[in-house]
């Protein structure tokens, strides 16, 4: 309990950093929202004047940065400068279609990452060679190139797939998520691949294995109490750390499958200097950055009870 | 829907397709003069669909009028929202929701309201909703992006039951043009008071012939038909148009390709438009267009700032390979500004002035001369452009090459996206740099609407052109239309030859359809018009 509240103050702490560090390095960046709220053709010099009070655009920044603040803390994260929507309207209904695409990426690479990596680490020979190629061509491939590429095999070519959007209903979901899920994906399978794949080897060099063999243990025996068990701390980290780096790596595969997930958005707003959505996505990817670390650290101290303290 | 399993034609497609168009770094020799067939029509549907997808380049921002003045927002807001006036698919304007526009002094416009139209909810168009629509653009806290068309207005006022009257600090026929397009949109007046009209949550209540259904921001936006229209000529044939938003042309591109999406409407030629012209499941219609792409002048001082420079470098360039190049053939080189599309009224006049400016060919012998009479400047001449945008760095490629060959000095400065829009609004971001590439275009068939961007002191008179000044006045104060042409071309015959800014090629609306359906405006006024109302399948 200590541990998950003191968790939970550094959570809080990493926020008010993140939201501090973005708002001035937005408000440091040259060029400011008002082209996308005149336009570029137009802006009498009273609708500028008038655009820049309603929007507070002259304030100093300590003062607009608290105040973001003061309304943040009530749970009032503002509303869009470009699209004049509620902020969390906005994240609301975009929510969904990230969180859907990571997880069903985090499932594609946990179960391809790790069955391929016990495959080549237990088998050796040919298909850990087979295994190794595949993986650095998985590695090597930019995700926009895999992402194109199966769009015009799978979604042109052959019409298994829809090229695009995010489908309705939970399977119609699921169906109109699994070529961006499989391009997000490819790379983190095979560098889980590669990272089970070694600590599976590293495992079966170890002295209680050699041990275990020689007292006449059954293979599969050793394999699951002694090598797995072992092997899965690593795994379980890089798991973690690689759904951290699916949230941005998801705003590649967004923009490819005209996905309207949350890293579209904030790229979006990004260009647009639109603070408010800048701020609240920031928000949300960090805490969920803390919370996946979170759920990691606590799967190590199910797996190893030496870990926890 | 028809499907060829093609993976490995596609891959190949694929792999051409991330190269993006074909770099041609030799200019071909003179290209043929580009002779293109734009139309202003399509096929008309033998009957209407329940649904028709179609996509829009990016989502709209707001669907607010007065905010509305960009290809997605009014691609989708045309169908919606009528304006006082309408600019027909050929260029025209006939009366709109104003049965009568009147011009009883040179200060007053009059609108006589149209009996017997409705809105979606059923309540009666009034002048008291027109006003409250008009009124919208004088609020500068509201933001309109039209200002250039409202600047001159002093007053918007219900005058009758069923008359609005709109006064003026000064006589100006462009605000009664503008009037027929999304300027001049009206929403009633219960809507016109929301602080979210036209977004998401806000919707729009109008007129037009098709209603806002329903927005999922980030997904899609669904208009459906409004079945008790006024305009039965124009009544919509199909039930319900979904419109998505890829952005990613590649992507965009395969979604119309497959099927999954009926049609869209391109500004630029998209790097597959030669997939989409061999599809076999669609095909490409260009239509006529008040596009254009142009060089912008921002020189006050240096070698660019001299007339006779600036003559010389467009007398060099070679306008039908900018065309084959940079817009696949697309897009006719133009020796003004405003181009033919641009003459609504006194055709004759227009046309026997542009017969006797200097033709859009090369001569670089000409050029040559004009370049030594100019002292030879060996200062260089800075060209911004817009980075990662193919159609910008071809263009300054090919003129930067025709700049050695005539002996000029010319630096690309690459700006990125973000900033590049600062070029037009902030003094300082021009800082330095003599010329910028931009698309453009006027919104009303008359070319002053173009011309006007040289008004002294006006925001986009970038160079501080000061040559037609007094003119421009003149001619937006004559409602004589012989009179105004006879202004009206007395400007264009400065401002080309002095190549104030130098015109390079049209662009026509470039639109792809699927098989299925059949029936939208392929030209221009798309915009403004509800272009959707006659799609439906073949």
């Amino acid at each position: 309990m200590r541990f998950l509240l003191k968790r939970l103050a550094g959570l809080a702490v990493v926020l008010l950093a993140a939201s501090f560090l973005v708002y001035g390095l937005l408000y440091l960046v040259p060029g400011g929202p008002m082209a996308f709220l005149l336009g570029n053709r137009s802006g009498t010099p009273e609708q500028i004047a008038a655009i820049r009070a309603q929007y507070h655009l002259d304030d100093p920044f300590l003062l607009r940065y608290l105040s973001w603040l003061g309304d943040a803390l009530t749970g009032d994260f503002g509303s869009s400068l470009v699209y004049r929507q509620e902020v969390a309207a906005l994240i609301g209904s975009r929510v969904a279609t990230t969180v859907l695409l990571v997880i069903y990426a985090t499932v594609l690479i946990s179960a391809g990452g790790i069955a391929m990596g016990l495959l080549a680490g237990l088998r050796g020979g040919r298909v850990d060679t087979a295994i190794g190629v595949l993986s650095s061509l998985f590695l090597a491939t930019p995700p926009f190139v895999i992402g194109v590429l199966l769009a015009i095999v799978f979604a042109v070519g052959l019409g298994w797939f829809p090229v695009f959007g995010p489908g309705e209903g939970l399977l119609d979901r699921l169906y109109h998520l699994t070529l961006p899920a499989i391009t997000l994906s490819l790379a983190s399978a095979a560098f889980l691949a590669r990272i089970t794949r070694a600590s599976v080897r590293e495992e079966l060099n170890r002295e209680h294995v050699e041990t275990a063999r020689a007292r006449g243990f059954a293979e599969r025996h050793i394999v699951r109490r002694h090598v797995l068990r072992n092997a899965s701390i690593p795994v379980v980290t890089v798991t973690g750390l690689n759904i951290a780096g699916l949230i941005a790596g998801s705003v590649v595969v967004e923009n490819i499958f005209a996905l309207d997930g949350l890293g579209s958005l904030f790229v979006r707003a990004i260009l647009q200097r639109d603070f408010a959505i800048v701020q609240a996505v920031v928000l949300v990817l960090v805490t969920a950055f803390v919370l996946i670390n979170l759920l990691v650290d606590l799967c190590y101290s199910a797996l190893d009870p030496r870990l926890s303290r | 829907m028809i499907r060829r399993a093609v993976p490995l034609a596609g891959l190949a497609l694929a792999l051409a397709a991330c190269g993006g168009a074909p770099q041609q770094q030799q200019a071909p020799a003179s290209a043929a003069p580009v002779a293109l067939d734009l139309k202003t029509s399509t096929a008309a549907a033998a009957k209407g669909l329940d649904r028709v997808t179609w996509n829009l380049p990016y989502e709209p921002q707001t669907l607010d009028p007065i905010r509305s003045f960009n290809y997605a927002e009014n691609t989708a807001l045309a169908n919606m929202c009528e304006s006082l006036l309408r600019l027909t698919p050929d260029f025209t304007i006939e009366p709109g929701l104003a049965e009568k526009a009147e011009n009883p002094t040179p200060t007053t416009w009059v609108y006589t309201i149209r009996e017997g139209v409705t809105f979606w909810d059923g309540k009666p168009l009034t002048a008291q909703d027109v006003a409250a629509s008009l009124k919208r653009h004088l609020d500068p806290a509201l933001g309109t992006w039209w200002s250039d068309y409202f600047s001159t207005v002093e007053k918007v006022e219900a005058s009758g039951p069923m008359q609005v009257t709109v006064t003026l600090k000064q006589a100006d026929v462009l605000f009664n043009q503008a009037m027929a397009t999304a300027a001049g949109a009206i929403v009633s007046k219960e809507y016109a008071a929301k602080k979210d009209l036209g977004s998401p949550t806000g919707g729009l209540m109008c007129t037009g012939p098709f209603e806002f259904g329903a927005w999922k921001s980030g997904d899609s936006l669904a208009i459906v038909r409004n079945d008790a229209y006024w305009d039965k000529a124009l009544a919509a044939r199909s039930k319900e148009i979904v419109f998505r938003f890829i952005a990613d042309e590649t992507t965009a591109v395969n979604a119309l390709r497959s099927g999954e999406v009926d049609g869209q409407y391109f500004y630029l030629p998209p790097a597959g438009l030669a997939q989409l012209r061999e599809s076999t499941t669609g095909s490409v219609t260009l239509g006529k267009s008040l596009t254009f792409w142009t060089l912008l002048s921002a020189a006050k001082d240096g070698p660019y700032a001299d007339p006779k420079v600036r003559q010389a470098l467009s007398l060099a360039l070679d306008r039908a390979a900018i065309s084959k190049v940079v817009f696949q053939g697309t897009a006719a080189p133009q020796r003004t500004l405003a181009g033919a599309e641009y003459w609504g009224y006194e055709r004759a006049t227009f046309e026997q002035a542009y017969r006797a400016l200097p033709p859009e060919t090369q001569d670089l012998a000409k050029a040559k001369q004009l370049l030594t009479e100019a002292g030879s400047p060996t200062e260089p001449i800075t060209i911004a452009i817009q980075g990662s945008a193919a159609t910008h760095d071809q263009t300054a490629n090919l003129i930067k090459a025709t700049g050695e060959a005539l002996g000029l000095k010319i630096e690309i400065k690459v700006v990125p996206v973000e900033q590049y829009g600062n070029l037009y609004s902030d003094p300082k971001a021009r800082e330095g740099v003599d010329a910028f590439f931009s698309t453009w275009y006027g919104n009303v068939p008359d070319p002053l609407d173009i011309y006007t961007v040289f008004q002294a002191g006006g925001r986009t008179n970038f160079n501080g052109y000061p040559a037609v000044d007094a003119d421009i006045k003149k001619a937006r104060a004559e409602a004589d239309p012989a009179a105004r042409a006879a202004l009206v071309t007395g400007i264009q015959d400065k401002v080309t030859r002095d190549v104030a800014w130098m015109p390079l090629n049209n662009l026509p609306v470039i639109l792809y359809m699927s098989d299925r359906v059949t029936g939208a405006v392929p030209s221009f006024p798309y915009l403004y018009y509800p272009w959707a109302a006659g799609l439906g399948a073949k």
